[in-house]
């Protein structure tokens, strides 16, 4: 037992010992800026503690209301909202509300009023958020701060759940402000009320001014040049597809999917798009024998695939 | 005496707590040595850690290694010696291995990444333990300088792009992917000539099989039972399942596809089984099954007990003729049956155009896309990542790649290199047909899945009884699992609302750096940099939050369907407006005079019949309209497709 004694701190501190190392705990030195920096690139590697003791460090050596001192209570109040686990939504929300109060003019408050917005949207899992009152928090946004990215993606947002209702009139009313949107003189999210409008006329059998916006919505994607997986071989399909099955506008049908092969040859789609081609010289030859023998023509209603069912 | 006795005892008391002491010790000791070794005075050794145990794939890193440090000796006289040592971790223990040394700080330099563990494993260990290579996937290679890819940017010089290497999550590029693999069948040669009589294996699918019917009929003199057509096991079956089998169910996006986006997901699948526009009976699926059960017919029996080593030992041991397996194998199988046997490498066998059963629903080969696997990057603890950097950049240069992937015998992942010979049977379908059917709605309906699957795979199910007892299982429990899976999609939104404030961050602090930049050079960089940070920013918020909650809508709505609507056309059919459209604008063109649409009636008629003397419509279009009518459904007077929207793609 004697040696047990002995022999057990000596254990213990090695085993202590082992587990000291080199980290990077150490708080980051140099300017406010510098540790703002530090504090958000924590916050994208998930680093929460470290964001905020960054954060913590920069906020102390600011003037409360001025623009870093925004800046800094919006990444704490950001850090405690999003980091998972141990989010504080609570205290998120006053920290946000803080900054409103102490610095309405910063630059930070219209991204703070959103991202308080953004709570009451995204509610856990199960529950449903309250949308009329979601719609009218971006619509205060979008009113208090017009021609600012908060406020346009706020629109962004009012839109998408007023699409994502399903209900005609929503709907229209979405479109309605959609199409004001893009006439308008914003150059963000253009491309993307488009889209929102494509599906709109979609949903409401409006097939011509989808492919009208699709076309635009393509025309103005705005592409990240980095990102590898951006890739329009999709838009391409879904233009032909809309082009040949909604409006039997084989021309457009054509060139699309003959771009798609150009620009994608490797496209998973090739094959669709070879079938494609060859459906409609198939159709319209058809189509042709029928006017020249003077007969009515009936829709095709099969496909190579319902071929003799095999004996399985 | 004494004190051996009194020594016995102690040991005796304290046997475990010294045996701890001891193995304490010795770890100490080792990583002291193997750490004090390392590096010599004026000398660099980086590490690099990977899992691939083929002695062909250690042999190449070293070989390169090699090649690599006299380079960089010639290249910078005077700097420290570079030397590459190599750590080979069993795959069974690589994911516990890493996770272990990066945490305690200990990780090589350069790791293998990408499987073994997680994914969100990997992205979580990207994000804290790995340095992103943007900046340089973005920069030629130096390594190109003397080739055509001299200017190309890093990224541009890899077969696909460099999907791979991009995690999309942190919008970085991690990891340089140095090789391309494939599955393709292996067969023995000359035990394919001596029961078959033929020199080469054949693709045509009837005489595949009919060799295999005539390999098994010959007993092996060795062991007097029958040899074996095809080496099974379930690790090989998903290799024949995913090549072979599953492409014939193509077809089905004509019936299944409802957002036409080309491909069948869990939900379209269900909802088509549920409206009836899908059954087993349709000839992608059923065709799917009997092929199924056709080519397992020649593995061994009890195959689907068996793992990956018993099927290649059949293989090595010449009781099989054939087995699949990926360019990972190639070379070890090779050197396997050197002395013993050929190894040819053929691709799967395909029913021709005329097959009675096949042909007119196999499309093609199946669709291969070109994605580099042997990833490897950069760890943050590593004390010289310039280092580590430049050797991965040698390894990716077109020479280096090509001389790497040639030593292990794999396909070079770098534009311009040449394939060893071995390998053409290798080169990817850049056009195919794909696998178009998703039972996995998760739960339950998952595990009946693979349950029935299971015996129909093995003969215990008839494939009547398979598709009945499924479907009535799916139909039934289907909408229940796939609500309880669409509960995720909230989760994802709030991830990507984490996500989303970071990359905002980054791009508040690019506007803020250039306003406050007062040099003219370096206020276009930063205005660069800033317009590049908010179009990020944007795209990311269009691609993952605006349609999060519209496409949740239209899937609940989607799932809910119960029947085909009326008038329903399949999603790549032609409704009859659209014909009426397309018969109008072709009577212009061609001059006629303008015949007034035919009439709903009329083209009821044309389809039932053609009048005497009149051409008969494809046979072909038969059995769809059985369909139809079997789903109660009369397609009449379609004006349009009722469900037909295009869905922005997921993520």
């Amino acid at each position: 037992m004697k040696f047990f004694r002995a022999f057990l701190p000596l254990l213990l501190a090695a085993a202590i010992l082992s587990g000291c190392g080199s980290s990077d705990s150490a708080a980051s030195g140099g300017t406010v800026a510098d540790r703002i920096d530090a504090a958000w690139q924590n916050y994208r590697l998930n680093e929460w503690s470290l964001a905020l003791r960054d954060f913590e460090s920069a906020i102390a050596d600011t003037e409360p209301g001025g623009e870093d001192w925004a800046m800094c209570q919006y990444g704490i109040a950001t850090t405690w909202a999003q980091r998972r686990p141990g989010e504080d939504p609570k205290k998120a929300r006053e920290m946000y509300q803080e900054l409103l109060a102490k610095a309405p003019r910063s630059a930070m408050a219209p991204w703070t009023e959103l991202a308080l917005a953004r709570m009451i949207h995204l509610v856990p899992v199960g529950q449903d958020p309250d949308y009329p009152e979601v719609r009218k928090l971006y619509k205060a946004i979008e009113d208090k701060y017009p021609g600012h990215l908060a406020a346009k993606e706020a629109f962004m947002y009012r839109m998408s759940t007023l699409i994502a209702s399903l209900e005609d009139g929503l709907m229209n009313e979405a479109a309605a402000e959609l199409e004001k949107f893009v006439q308008g003189e914003s150059q963000e999210f253009v491309g993307s009320s488009y889209s929102l409008l494509s599906v709109v006329y979609n949903m409401t059998g409006q097939q011509e001014k989808r492919l009208w916006a699709e076309e635009n919505a393509f025309d103005k994607t705005e592409v990240d040049p980095a990102d590898p997986s951006v890739e329009f071989a999709w838009a391409y399909w879904n233009l032909a597809c809309i082009s040949e099955f909604e409006l039997g506008d084989f021309a457009r049908a054509r060139k699309y999917y003959n771009e798609l092969m150009e620009k994608y040859p490797s496209d998973i789609r090739i094959h669709g798009c070879k079938s494609a081609l060859k459906r409609m010289d198939d159709i319209e030859e058809r189509i042709r024998e029928d006017i020249r023998l003077g007969r009515p023509t009936a829709r095709p209603e099969t496909e190579k695939a319902d071929a003799d069912k095999p004996e399985a | 005496m004494n004190w051996i006795k009194n020594a016995f005892g102690f040991i005796g008391r304290y046997f475990s707590l010294l045996v701890v002491a001891g193995v304490f010790v010795w770890s100490a000791a080792s990583i002291a040595l193997y750490r004090s070794q390392e590096a010599g005075e004026n000398e660099i050794v980086i590490r690099l850690g990977h899992w691939q145990l083929e002695a062909s794939v250690r042999e190449g890193i070293d070989e390169m290694a090699k090649e690599y440090s006299e380079l960089h000796a010639r290249l910078h006289p005077g700097a420290p010696k570079i030397t590459i040592k190599q750590d080979a971790i069993p795959e069974g223990t690589y994911g516990q291995w890493v996770g272990t040394q990066l945490m305690g700080g200990t990780a090589p330099d350069i790791l293998q990444v990408g499987a073994q563990l997680p994914d969100n494993i990997w992205l979580s260990y990207y994000n804290r333990y790995f340095q992103p290579i943007s900046r340089y996937a973005q920069a030629p290679n130096p390594y190109n300088a003397t080739n055509e890819l001299a200017q190309v940017p890093l990224r541009q010089t890899f077969k696909d792009g460099m999907k791979t290497a991009y995690v999309t999550e942190m919008q970085e590029y991690m990891s340089f992917p140095l090789s391309l693999f494939g599955v393709r069948i292996f067969y023995n040669k000359n035990l394919l000539k001596q029961l078959t009589g033929l020199d080469e294996a054949p693709l045509d699918y009837r005489e595949f099989l009919a060799a295999c019917e005539k390999i098994k009929s010959q007993v092996n003199p060795a062991n007097g039972q029958a040899y074996i057509p095809i080496a099974g096991s379930a690790y090989h079956f998903a290799h024949w399942d995913s090549m072979m089998f599953s492409p014939v169910t193509y077809g089905c996006i004509r019936r299944g596809d409802l957002n036409r986006d080309a491909f069948v997901g869990n939900d379209e699948t269900y909802v088509a089984f549920k409206t009836g526009a899908l059954d087993f009976h349709y000839p992608p699926l059923a065709c799917w099954l009997k092929m199924v059960r056709e080519v397992t017919d020649e593995f061994q029996t009890g195959y689907t007990g068996l793992g990956r080593d018993e099927a290649v030992f059949l293989f090595a041991q010449q009781r099989a003729v054939f087995m699949t397996t990926g360019t990972w194998d190639a070379r070890s199988l090779q050197e396997q049956a050197k002395g013993q046997f050929e190894v040819g490498i053929m691709d799967f066998p395909l029913p021709s155009a005329d097959d009675p059963v096949y042909g007119k629903v196999v499309e093609g080969r199946i669709y291969e896309s070109p994605g580099a696997g042997f990833r490897f990057a950069v760890t943050r603890s590593s004390q010289h990542f310039e280092e580590a950097l430049d050797f991965l950049m040698f390894l990716s240069g077109k020479e280096g790649n090509e001389k790497l992937n040639k030593i292990i015998g794999w396909i070079p992942a770098i534009k311009g290199t040449e394939i060893d010979p071995l390998l053409k049977a290798f080169d990817p379908h850049l056009e195919g047909i794909y696998g178009a059917v998703s039972f996995t709605l998760g739960g339950n309906t998952s595990i009946t899945w693979g349950q029935q699957y299971d015996l129909y795979k093995v003969n215990q199910v008839s494939f009547e009884d398979f598709a009945k007892n499924f479907t009535e299982y799916y139909i039934k429990n289907g909408r229940k699992d796939f609500i309880e899976q669409q509960k995720d999609w909230r989760r994802g939104m709030q991830r990507n609302e984490q996500y989303l404030a970071g990359i905002r961050a980054r791009a508040i602090l690019s506007d803020k750096a250039y306003r406050e930049s007062a040099d003219e050079g370096e206020r276009e960089r930063l205005a660069q940099e800033r317009e590049s940070a908010w179009v990020r920013y944007r795209a990311i918020t269009y691609a993952r939050q605006l349609w999060n909650e519209i496409n949740h809508a239209r899937d609940m709505k989607r799932i809910e369907q119960t029947e085909l609507p009326e008038g329903w056309v399949g999603p790549y059919e032609y409704s009859d407006k659209v014909i009426a459209r397309i018969r109008e604008r072709l009577e212009k063109e061609a001059g006629a005079e303008v015949a007034p649409p035919p009439t709903p009636e009329e083209a009821d008629e044309a389809v039932a019949g053609p009048a005497p003397g009149e051409e008969s419509a494809p046979a072909t279009e038969k059995p769809a309209k059985k369909a139809k009518k079997s789903s109660k459904k009369k397609a009449k007077k379609a004006a349009e497709a009722v469900e037909a929207p295009a869905e922005e793609p997921a993520e």
